[in-house]
């Protein structure tokens, strides 16, 4: 401790502030990747390091995190070797720098409750006519990382579409369905629609890339109103 | 319902795997929804949540922990662990309906929906039984299951309330995550059997 505290009034330095884990999620139950905050480096160059242990291995079986890369800056992946559901991960990351240690708060982590699924993709919405009357029939895939067709994963999806000019977004609900049609549109104008999706327990995926589609004008209704004079 | 009854629709294996998947998702909600009435019932052992301090009692029946297990896994044996699973959980819910039930500081909500995880369970396990059934005389799996041998709960009459409290929300820790694997199991199972119907 003296010489630490020698240090400090002597250059300014301190030991490493309190990194903060963020989140952890997986997007489709295979594998996760968690994300931390560094605190203050102290003026040195700080190390992290991340650590966790697995619920029902011994209770030393201290595990470091064995990919700093994949998934960007601050962040561990597991891939499918290290992922396994229904177990708790305790997870914390530890700073170091030539001062000393700092650990955050551990964070614990089931994989079943954190999944957060890529975008649906191959969005398309086809202008289609039933009884003379526009409707959009809108069309997508599941994200394709996401393996639905096993039962492993499935997905819930939403849709979203506005006039070009409009202010707000009118939802819909899909449920598991991959389509879904929408009527009552305004002729005339530039529809924007985006979809996403989100798996029975976890969390909704952005929204998708945006389609545009155009509802022609002929579908104006004519004017079929009598003046009374 | 025998074969020909008048009014007696044969349901097919889609149809009844279509059901209990239903029943497990609702189970699964509920069991949800009182894991967090406990959490925000008890604050101040907030420091606790999330911690894994005990093993699950089901913890010793193996189960799948990963997609590529699960589908390595056969209909049989998947079938078999979604049963003892189930099986598993039928005594330990009924005592937990009764702490909740004699626990003042819990709603009357609690207790009820306590009660229907209970009966749930049951329902759930009969549904997959028939459906079972179904599909060993229709050849889909083998009549090789074997006996359903119960993980016992071994739930411990604690003194202290605080210590009833932090058992009964281990208790629904463990049961909403294996209510999770058995929906999963369930889902994969119908894959792999009717694949065609929504997967």
């Amino acid at each position: 401790l003296f010489v630490q505290t020698w240090l400090v009034e002597n250059t300014g330095h301190t030991s490493p502030g309190k990194p903060v884990l963020l989140r952890c999620r997986s997007p489709e139950k295979e594998t996760f990747a968690c994300w931390w905050q560094p605190g203050s480096d102290g003026g040195l160059s700080t190390n992290y390091s991340l650590y966790y242990t697995m619920e029902g291995s011994r209770e030393d079986a201290v595990h470091e995190c064995p990919d700093y890369k994949t998934a960007g800056l601050n962040s561990c992946y597991f891939n499918k070797t290290y992922t396994s559901l229904w177990i708790t991960y305790t997870i914390s990351v530890v700073a170091q720098n030539a001062l000393g240690s700092k650990s955050s708060d551990p964070m614990f982590v089931d994989v079943a409750y954190i999944v957060q699924p890529h975008k649906p993709e191959n969005i398309s919405a086809e202008l289609r006519t039933q009884d003379q009357k526009p409707y959009l029939m809108v069309k997508w895939d599941p994200p394709h990382k996401a393996d639905t067709k096993s039962g492993w994963i499935t997905l819930q999806y939403e849709i979203r579409l506005k006039p070009e000019k409009g202010a707000e977004w009118e939802s819909h609900y899909a449920g598991q369905q991959k389509q879904f049609n929408v009527f009552s549109l305004h002729p005339g104008e530039v529809y924007l629609v985006q979809v996403r999706c989100k798996p029975d327990h976890g969390f909704w995926s952005e929204w998708s890339s945006t389609t545009y589609t155009e509802i022609p004008d002929y579908f104006r209704p004519r004017d079929t109103s009598v003046w009374i004079l | 319902c025998a074969h020909g009854d008048a009014g007696c629709h044969l349901l097919s294996v889609s149809d009844l795997f279509d059901r209990v998947i239903q029943h497990s998702n609702r189970m699964h909600s509920l069991s949800s929804d009182l894991h967090s009435e406990f959490e925000k019932y008890f604050l101040p052992v907030r420091n606790q949540i999330g911690r894994a301090t005990h093993k699950c009692h089901t913890s010793r029946i193996l189960t799948p922990n990963g997609k590529e297990n699960a589908q390595r896994t056969d209909r049989e044996e998947l079938t078999q662990v979604i049963l003892r699973l189930l099986v598993s959980w039928m005594d330990p819910l009924l005592q937990f309906h009764q702490s909740v039930a004699h626990n003042e500081e819990l709603s009357n909500f609690s207790s009820n929906k306590a009660l229907e995880l209970s009966d749930m369970v049951h329902e759930l396990k009969s549904g997959v039984e028939k459906m079972a059934e179904k599909m060993q005389l229709l050849g889909i799996i083998s009549n090789s299951l074997n006996g359903l041998f119960p993980a016992e709960a071994s739930l411990s009459s604690s003194a202290s309330n605080e210590a009833r409290h932090m058992r009964d929300y281990e208790l629904l820790r463990c049961f909403r995550r294996d209510s999770d694997k058995v929906q999963n199991y369930l889902k994969i199972l119908k894959c792999r059997i009717v694949p065609e119907h929504g997967c």
